[in-house]
């Protein structure tokens, strides 16, 4: 039949022509950073020591938004992101110190996972408000590890009642031979493209650690597991209509169980990276509120593994400039203000002539004060991450669809 | 063909919740390869027998027995392993969701999720004429096919016993027609159809079997070759059916609302609304006849100020009110009841009195000043739950624990009070049982009585044709025919909705 050979067809043209897009979107991007850095002479906005700093500050954010995309998808709101990773944390520090990091990994899961049980017991089982419930994690997940740090830690080498250091990391990629030292060569002849695309390559070969290849994998392993298997379906069913997921004979109250519990898990590996990448040891108040960022970028990335990759990226990377170069928040400036008025000509193609204005003026704005100012305020850039975040993500987004039974009660039998 | 085992046979079931007997002692035999009618008001616990057939609820007592042998369903997954599918009244399907990814959900082992589901799709839509594409999100779909995919997905699972909770409530008689050659065809390939409905002349030209339920239980069975209206309307409700008849026309001079060739485009640049004109007088009933999803909704919203019109001019006794926004319009006289009394009329987890101010949350007894009158609001909701009987407990019960009849009562009660000059019915008497029916029909002819010009809009034809004084029929956004409300029939209004010739 003509009609079923064009729907064959037409399945993987969409799945080329999205990949073709965010291809040249990419290439495109690269190309503006790279302008940005030889019209600004800040060569610290996209070197590999700077990215390398990026993809370590982006993982744990990754990872609690990546949580909060398998428990919303199946409806249910998880705010204890941020206890599960403090939770994280201290499993990842118990558990290395006595098996090695890996184990300390999975022991990091597992805490995770144990405040992600809480969390699931309370607004499936007991249906609690599930603001409320994330609240309480939030707070037993900072509690118990306190406690549990001056109860156990204090004793061990390297411990004390808020912190456990000199841990060992999991294996890290020192170097890849040839391409480390040719891409880095490359990089430091600062050409335009070529050099920003050689940095980039540095900073994936050179002193990267295993854990962080995991958890990208992780984030393309739940875009499949989530949208192409049948088990993916009647979770993500849970998070849109529970109700027509029971008639249809799926057990709602375990697909929310699981998907609450592996959130918990990948907010608890996000912990264990904290932990064992980003610093070599448990210290108290480590996460900094990564979970609620996590959320807030997944919300802002749509609901979506690319929406949520593209918000931990920003965030991760503009956090990394804001700690290694002051100057270089002043050059980010001009790089948001590119941004953004390119999404104003985007949406002015479109015809969507309002959202275009919009873009337009805040591009011009901040275009205004890049061109006015020669550094941004110390106050600024502090917050450079969070504001910048929130601004391209906010105005980058367009019709935010959440899962529509998200962080509403269910009940078996309230079908029909 | 019957055969010699029934199909289904339900045995003193009985079924409580808090503070409520849903069902007892209910007993019905469903003959194999039959359509069996389920027949009763909303309220008599049609929909809690269905929900115990499908197991999504578990009896209390009783059992239940399927083609000879007594099954206990703890759950759908039962149920569908039975061989038992349900379309259910309010459709199970997720709007975000695709076409096959709603039908494939709980059942991806049949044919996976992939190009065979696709292809099997595409089989019981070339089939049965259901026009399905599977890769289209369910949102963009319109009720009818809503529907169609309803019936499809209980097909899909092989299902042999299918349960129709109150299917034809959405569609016009074309439709029904069409829906009704489909069970005809389900029946002959030795399927059982068990067809709940309060619609009698469908139930008898449908059905094979028919078990009236009253308050919870069967109260008795009947043969549709020898049973009448009248004998199925005295089982159901022991009184005679009311009839919409609105008498002598009360229509006067003065035109209340006018449209001038109002156009509403969305954002895609499509006319949700082309060039509609209509004037209502006082004392006017207009009717709007139309297949859903043809432009009622949004000609509704136009009129209360939540769309402004791309273009054309809507005047409110002689002013133009084209760009006020809603409250402005309704403290300028426009009582409205709207289509979705859950979603937009009430709200359900708030007493009634609270439901008493919304809308009205600027007009008096519900303000005192900028605050909020609670004794006047008070005062008023009692004097509604009196005067519409509206039958609660009180006025501090919360709205969700009424009846759909109930609701729409302290709705219509809302809406009437504060003296409006034009009344907005959209659906009044969507499922609503006979009795409120009546009572709704009531007070709709005592408005028009009293000069109020009224723009009424139902998807049932014989409430059209007996309230109105004109009809319109409204097609893709358009107005396709005016017609005279004593010599049109059900048959051409349903030809004009669906775009046949204008008779």
């Amino acid at each position: 039949m003509s009609t079923s050979t064009t729907t064959k067809n037409a399945s993987p043209g969409l799945v080329q022509r999205l990949t073709k897009n965010w291809f040249y979107l990419t290439l495109v991007g690269i190309a503006v950073v790279s302008l940005v850095r030889i019209v600004t002479d800040t060569n610290d906005l996209d070197s590999a020591g700077t990215l390398r700093a990026a993809i370590i500050s982006t993982c744990p954010i990754l990872m609690a938004a990546l949580g909060g995309l398998w428990a919303e998808r199946a409806g249910v709101v998880n705010i204890g992101l941020e206890g599960q990773m403090i939770l994280g944390t201290w499993g990842a520090a118990f558990f290395t110190y006595h098996y090695g990091p890996w184990v300390g990994i999975l022991g990091a899961a597992l805490l995770g996972m144990i405040g992600g049980l809480l969390h699931a017991v309370a607004t499936v089982t007991f249906g609690v408000d599930h603001i409320v419930s994330g609240v309480a994690i939030n707070l037993i997940g900072a509690g118990a590890a306190t406690y549990l740090a001056e109860a156990v830690f204090s004793d061990y080498e390297g411990g004390g009642p808020r912190q456990l250091i000199g841990l060992d990391p999991p294996t890290i990629i020192t170097k890849t031979p040839v391409i480390s030292e040719a891409a880095l060569d490359l990089a430091d002849k600062h050409w335009f493209f070529v050099s920003d695309v050689a940095s980039v390559v540095a900073a994936l070969t050179t002193n990267i650690s295993t854990l962080t290849f995991i958890i990208f994998g992780l984030v393309v392993a739940s875009a499949w597991i989530l949208w192409r298997t049948s088990f993916g379906l009647r979770l993500r069913s849970c998070g849109e209509n529970p109700q027509a997921a029971e008639t249809l004979g799926v057990n709602v109250y375990l697909y929310k169980y699981i998907a609450v519990l592996v959130s918990g898990a990948l907010a608890g590996i996000g912990g264990g990276f904290l932990a064992l990448v980003s610093s070599s040891g448990y210290g108290a108040g480590q996460t900094g509120g990564r979970g609620y960022i996590g959320l807030a970028a997944m919300i802002f990335g749509n609901w979506r593994p690319g929406g949520l990759l593209m918000g931990a990226l920003t965030f991760g990377y503009t956090d990394s400039l804001r700690l290694r170069d002051t100057d270089a928040v002043h050059a980010l400036l001009l790089l948001v203000a590119l941004a953004l008025l390119l999404i104003a000509a985007l949406r002015a193609v479109r015809g969507q002539i309002n959202g275009a204005i919009v873009m337009g003026v805040a591009g011009a704005l901040v275009l205004a004060w890049f061109l006015l100012t020669d550094s941004v305020p110390r106050e600024f850039t502090v917050m450079t991450p969070y504001v910048t975040t929130l601004f391209v993500l906010a105005l980058g987004a367009q019709r935010l669809r959440m899962p529509a039974a998200d962080g509403q009660q269910y009940r078996k039998g309230s079908a029909g | 063909m019957p055969s010699e085992v029934d199909a289904v046979r339900l045995r003193g079931i009985g079924k409580r919740f808090p503070g409520v007997i849903a069902n007892h002692d209910v007993d019905v035999t469903i003959r194999s390869g039959t359509v069996h009618a389920l027949i009763g008001e909303n309220g008599a616990g049609k929909s809690t027998l269905m929900k115990i057939l499908y197991g999504v609820q578990k009896p209390d007592d009783g059992t239940i027995e399927i083609n000879g042998n007594e099954v206990v369903l703890k759950s759908p997954t039962d149920a569908i392993d039975n061989g038992v599918g349900m379309v259910f009244q309010h459709f199970m399907l997720a709007d975000n969701l695709t076409v096959l990814e709603n039908m494939v959900l709980g059942a991806e082992k049949l044919h996976g999720i992939g190009d065979n589901a696709r292809a099997e799709i595409r089989r019981i839509s070339d089939r049965f004429g259901f026009e399905l594409e599977p890769d289209v999100l369910v949102e963009r779909l319109g009720v009818a096919a809503r529907q169609r995919l309803e019936i499809a997905k209980v097909l899909y699972r092989g299902a042999k016993i299918i349960i129709l909770d109150e299917p034809t409530a959405v569609l016009v008689p074309q439709e029904v027609d069409a829906l009704f050659a489909n069970l005809r065809e389900l029946r002959s390939a030795g399927n059982s159809v068990l067809f709940i409905s309060h619609k009698l002349d469908e139930v008898l030209a449908i059905a094979d079997d028919i078990t009236v339920m009253r308050r919870g239980t069967t109260v008795g069975t009947a043969d549709p070759k020898t049973a009448t209206k009248h004998e199925l309307a005295e089982l159901m409700v022991g009184s005679e059916l009311p009839s919409p008849e609105t008498g002598e026309s009360t229509v006067t001079d003065v035109v209340e609302l006018e449209l001038h060739d109002v156009t509403l485009t969305d954002e895609f640049g499509r006319n949700l609304l082309s060039d509609i004109s209509l004037a209502i007088h006082r004392g006017e009933i207009l009717g709007i006849a139309g297949v859903e999803g043809n432009g009622q909704s949004e000609l509704v919203e136009a009129i209360m100020g939540m769309h402004i019109p791309t273009s054309g001019r809507i005047t409110l006794s002689g002013e133009d009110v084209t760009r006020w926004h809603t409250r402005k319009l309704r403290e300028a006289g426009i009582g409205y009841i709207p289509e979705d009394r859950h979603r937009h009329g009430l709200l359900l987890d708030s007493p009634l009195w609270e439901n008493r101010i919304l809308g009205h949350q600027t007009e008096a007894p519900n303000v005192k000043g900028p605050w909020i009158n609670r004794s006047g609001a008070r005062k008023d909701t009692t004097r509604i739950v009196e005067e519409y009987d509206v039958r609660a407990p009180g006025i501090d019960t919360l709205a969700r624990a009424l009846s759909g009849g109930n609701q729409q009562k302290l709705i219509v009660g809302r809406e009437m009070s504060g003296d409006p000059k034009l009344l907005i019915a959209s659906h009044p008497t969507r499922g609503v049982d006979v009795g409120a029916q009546a009572a709704i029909w009531g007070h709709i002819k005592r408005a028009r009585k009293a000069g109020l010009a009224v723009l009424l809009i139902s998807a049932d034809l014989d409430e059209l044709i007996g309230l109105s004084d004109t009809i319109q029929v409204i097609l893709r956004g358009r107005f396709v025919g005016t017609f005279e409300p004593s010599t049109v029939t059900p048959q051409d209004l349903g030809a004009a909705m669906t775009g046949g010739q204008t008779v």
